[in-house]
């Protein structure tokens, strides 16, 4: 089922476009990866899906309709809390913004506190709370609404390792509820790891957009590893491979568009060579991304 | 409205309401009035004027007998407020005489002399010297007493008994009285009573808006700097947003007005009574309560103007805050506001004094200025409302809808902008942002 269709959605500012007719689909219950480097309109898409600012032109539908704030939640890029205020007060004013009845937000707030080991500090001021814990405050601001769908902009972003381990297991967690999540990010590896669906977007444009086992598949070059003891037959009489590099007992091939690397396999089984090492090298998001941004001719973006 | 302006209501409000500065602030004031009573009480006691002494050398030996009889009235504890000691000739020479009653005024046993020459009908001239020749009332005293005494020889001797001419004098006298015509009737007000209350409301309008109006500006720039402001943006809209700050702390200003207030009406309706019953007595100290005049008409109007004062300034504070990035940035910015405002609060000295001129009319009319000179005027007329004050009171409305529309185009745009400071051109260009 589709949670969020963007449909044309373009938007200009005084002196560029930021976001060129865009269009994907959200599905429900799925995690939806949004990169591009930086500058690339993954934020400026976000703010249009959020409602903060209006698109020149094109449609964005919620579940078939317009757009509710309160079933959104959303960690901005650039973000802070006011440093003035008690924890609990801040996080209760915070639901207040999302519809949320007193009772029911005490609740939450309880549940995420504890949850993110940190209900010790909930009467504490946000000023005397370390960088990282401001982190999961915010975070949890995020969450205390149940929101359908939960879009991240950067969540990792000056986290240490044992908080992104915290935080990953929580979106997990919140995937395996039915929670929709889009991950924006320009750090591949996090996004690899952790998506269903990716959109590759630059300079406002969309690049690639799809499952993410697909883009992999569709992406033209797949490098195989082998390392094999007999005849190079199996190699030479293949059709699957566009090139090959044999250093006798060890190949690197890549894979005609297409190309099937089990058949390889096959013939070099029937051929009776003796398989030591077979490894099918995917290529990595940052790969995909690094071809699909670099063939671009107006070049690739900014890279942080 | 929804739901989430009041929640923004109540952070903006209760964040602020419960530190320090608001709770001091809010006791200073009334207190600051309690310590200017004080003062005036503690002046009075202190700088009640004592008894003085002044030799005399009366060379016309006309003048003595006449004179001291005339200056014989009695300060608040029932002794004398002059005494006068007749002055012989030293050695038959001035000279010797002087450097006497020099050593005698140098020496604290006299606070001065006096010299009347032999020939005082025809010179008119009286030498007074004094230790301290500052006090006009004590100078103004004794040369009405000598001015008397001088005329009445004067009369006599044109042949005109000098009781008849005043008689005459007396019975031609004309007292004003002034009245104040009101809805009511006429009614007896001293004209300069009006004025010490109008001037320290009104600079407490013009104080409060300025600070509340910069708490709008804060709170904006701690958005926009703290980057908050996106997160929030996401829930509620800019303009909501807006309208909640404005509320949250122009409630905070007038709860403070109320408490302040509040403690003016209860001196102004019993302040006599009860300093009567602490035992003050000073009728100096009673005279200045008395002139407080503060009524519920004012009270009310006082908050109104307030309110407008604040919507209006605070939401030129609040584009401010928008456009800028920093504090440092929002204190230079916000120079031309604060000397709009200043210049309404010099304007209003002029105006009050004179408030049912065409120019104190139309000047009331102009929104940056009404808070405070409409305000002002109000507050020296009353009770009589004057003209246009609720054609103001329409066109605050008028304006600061008006303003708030076009400052909510600016500060939507500004509050998500970060990074460089733009130009005014390029915020009045925000304005036309989809």
């Amino acid at each position: 089922m589709i949670l969020l269709e963007l449909d044309k959605i373009s938007k200009n500012f005084t002196d560029f476009k930021a976001v060129n007719q865009v269009s994907f689909k959200v599905n429900e219950g799925s995690i939806f990866g949004l990169i591009g480097p930086n500058g690339a309109g993954k934020t400026t898409t976000i703010r249009m899906i959020v409602n903060i600012i209006m698109p020149d032109s094109g449609q964005i539908k919620f579940l078939g309709e317009e757009i509710v704030p309160d079933q959104i939640g959303y960690l901005p890029e650039v973000r802070g809390l006011y440093k003035k205020m008690y924890v609990e007060e801040l996080l209760l004013f915070m639901a207040k913004l999302k519809s949320m009845k007193t009772k029911e937000a005490k609740e939450q707030i309880d549940y995420w506190l504890k949850k993110l080991n940190i209900s010790d500090w909930r009467r504490k001021k946000i000023e005397e709370l370390s960088k990282g814990m401001q982190q999961k405050i915010q975070f949890i601001t995020t969450l205390l609404h149940k929101p359908k769908l939960l879009i991240l902009d950067e969540p990792f972003g000056g986290l240490d390792p044992i908080n992104t381990n915290l935080i990953k297991d929580i979106i997990l967690e919140l995937k395996e509820s039915g929670t929709t999540i889009i991950f924006s990010t320009h750090v591949m590896e996090s996004a690899e790891k952790i998506c269903d669906d990716i959109l590759l977007i630059n300079k406002g444009v969309v690049i690639l957009c799809g499952k993410l086992s697909e883009v992999k598949k569709n992406f033209k070059k797949h490098n195989v590893l082998i390392a094999y003891d007999g005849s190079d037959d199996f190699i030479k009489k293949s059709t699957e491979i566009e090139k090959f590099n044999n250093y006798g007992h060890y190949v690197e091939l890549q894979l005609k568009q297409g190309g099937n690397a089990q058949r390889i396999l096959e013939q070099a089984v029937q051929d009776k060579v003796v398989i030591q090492k077979f490894e099918i090298k995917e290529p990595s998001l940052n790969e995909i991304f690094m071809e699909a941004v670099g063939t671009d001719k107006n070049g690739g973006g900014n890279y942080e | 409205m929804s739901k989430k302006v009041f929640a923004v209501i109540s952070r903006e409000f209760v964040t602020r309401v419960r530190t320090k500065g608001f709770i001091i602030g809010t006791l200073l004031m009334p207190l600051m009035f309690v310590l200017f009573l004080g003062g005036i009480f503690i002046f009075a006691i202190f700088f009640q004027p004592s008894t003085k002494t002044y030799d005399v050398v009366d060379f016309s030996g006309i003048m003595y007998d006449e004179f001291t009889e005339i200056l014989n009235d009695t300060l608040g504890g029932g002794e004398p407020k002059y005494v006068f000691n007749k002055a012989e000739l030293k050695d038959g020479n001035l000279d010797s005489t002087l450097a006497y009653l020099q050593n005698r005024v140098n020496g604290k046993k006299i606070d001065g002399y006096l010299i009347f020459p032999k020939d005082i009908l025809d010179a008119k001239t009286v030498q007074y010297a004094a230790r301290n020749v500052s006090n006009f009332e004590e100078q103004n005293d004794i040369s009405r007493a000598l001015s008397r005494i001088v005329t009445n020889y004067k009369l006599s001797e044109s042949g005109v008994s000098p009781d008849s001419v005043r008689n005459i004098f007396n019975r031609g006298k004309v007292k004003l009285v002034s009245h104040q015509v009101t809805e009511e009737g006429a009614t007896e007000k001293s004209g300069a009573s009006s004025f010490v209350l109008t001037y320290i409301l009104v600079y407490m309008i013009f104080l409060m808006v300025m600070i509340y109006g910069q708490s709008v500006m804060r709170s904006v720039i701690e958005e926009k700097s703290q980057r908050i402001s996106e997160t929030i943006i996401s829930a509620i809209k800019p303009m909501e947003l807006l309208v909640g700050k404005l509320i949250g702390i122009c409630m905070l200003g007038i709860t403070q007005l109320v408490i302040v207030g509040l403690i003016f009406l209860v001196v102004a309706l019993y302040g006599q009574a009860i300093f009567i019953s602490f035992g003050v007595s000073s009728m100096d100290l009673l005279d200045v309560i008395n002139q407080i005049n503060f009524s519920l008409n004012i009270f009310i109007f006082m908050i109104l103007f307030f309110f407008f004062g604040f919507v209006f300034y605070a939401s030129i504070f609040a584009a401010v805050g928008a456009i800028v990035n920093t504090e440092e940035e929002g204190q230079q910015f916000q120079m031309p506001i604060i000397i709009l405002l200043i210049f309404s609060f010099f304007i209003m000295f002029t105006v009050a004094q004179n408030p049912d001129t065409a120019k104190a009319y139309w000047i009331s009319l102009i929104p940056f200025f009404t808070p405070i000179v409409m305000f002002a005027r109000i507050s020296v007329s009353d009770p009589v409302i004057p003209d246009g004050a609720y054609l103001s009171i329409l066109v605050m409305i008028v304006s600061t809808t008006l303003l708030l529309w076009l400052i909510s185009k600016i500060y939507r745009v500004g509050i998500l902008m970060y990074g460089k400071k733009p130009s005014l051109k390029e915020a009045i260009k925000w304005i036309k942002y989809k």
